[in-house]
């Protein structure tokens, strides 16, 4: 099991989400995040904004399905501009559903 | 070492602190997240009556509280039982616990690394 953390712009998520959704992945956590990448943020005349605003996606996948999901995100994802996002994936020991305790997706 | 995740319902967080620090699991980190599972959502049609199965969503992402604990190999499975007791209701969306590795952990103030710095 994976888990796939997708930092990208907030405008795309309904994009992303709807995307991801129609190829049968549904389950998310979307958490609100701030960051800056290589570009050190962003200048506008003498303002600095080195905290940009973006959305973190994490989704947790069977190993098999990952290079299909990070390929989805990054084609919805994906407008060419500096400001696009990043994924990282790290591995998932064990997961569970509270309700009925099982483990597993 | 290792890092549980675990989405859980708003209205289970205290209780699950509480019970945690009965325990002897002090640390953790809180955020507030949105999330769905594989209900994608709530979908609630005109007559107020929940039907996961029409398309008309009402809410795409729900509110959920997000704790991580970073805990020692031995504390996993207690840790994510006690979880599961606190936060089972035996309805759709009690949330989701994710275990997953973590190579290291270092103490700010000492320096500490390891087990010693959780």
């Amino acid at each position: 099991m994976q888990l796939i953390r997708a930092i990208i712009r907030p405008e795309k998520v309904d994009e992303v989400v709807d995307s991801l959704d129609a190829k049968g992945f549904s389950a998310f956590t979307r958490i609100d995040v701030f960051g800056r990448g290589k570009q050190k943020g962003i200048q506008i005349g003498p303002t600095v904004y080195d905290e940009l605003a973006k959305v973190m996606l994490m989704i947790a996948v069977n190993n098999e399905d990952s290079d299909e999901i990070v390929r989805i995100i990054e084609e919805s994802a994906r407008t060419g501009s500096f400001g696009d996002g990043k994924i990282f994936i790290g591995p998932v020991d064990e997961a569970y559903t509270i309700r009925t305790g099982e483990m597993g997706l | 070492m290792k890092e549980v995740i675990a989405v859980l319902r708003m209205n289970k967080i205290q209780q699950t602190k509480d019970a945690l620090a009965e325990a002897g699991y002090t640390c953790l980190t809180a955020n507030l997240v949105y999330g769905r599972g594989k209900q994608k959502g709530l979908y609630i049609n005109p007559l107020g009556n929940i039907t996961p199965d029409d398309k008309r969503a009402a809410i795409r992402f729900l509110p959920k509280r997000m704790l991580t604990l970073v805990v020692d190999d031995a504390s996993v499975s207690p840790v994510v039982d006690l979880i599961m007791q606190t936060n089972r209701t035996g309805m759709i969306g009690d949330g989701r616990i994710f275990v997953c590795p973590m190579n290291d952990a270092v103490r700010v103030r000492t320096g500490e690394r390891g087990n010693d710095a959780l």
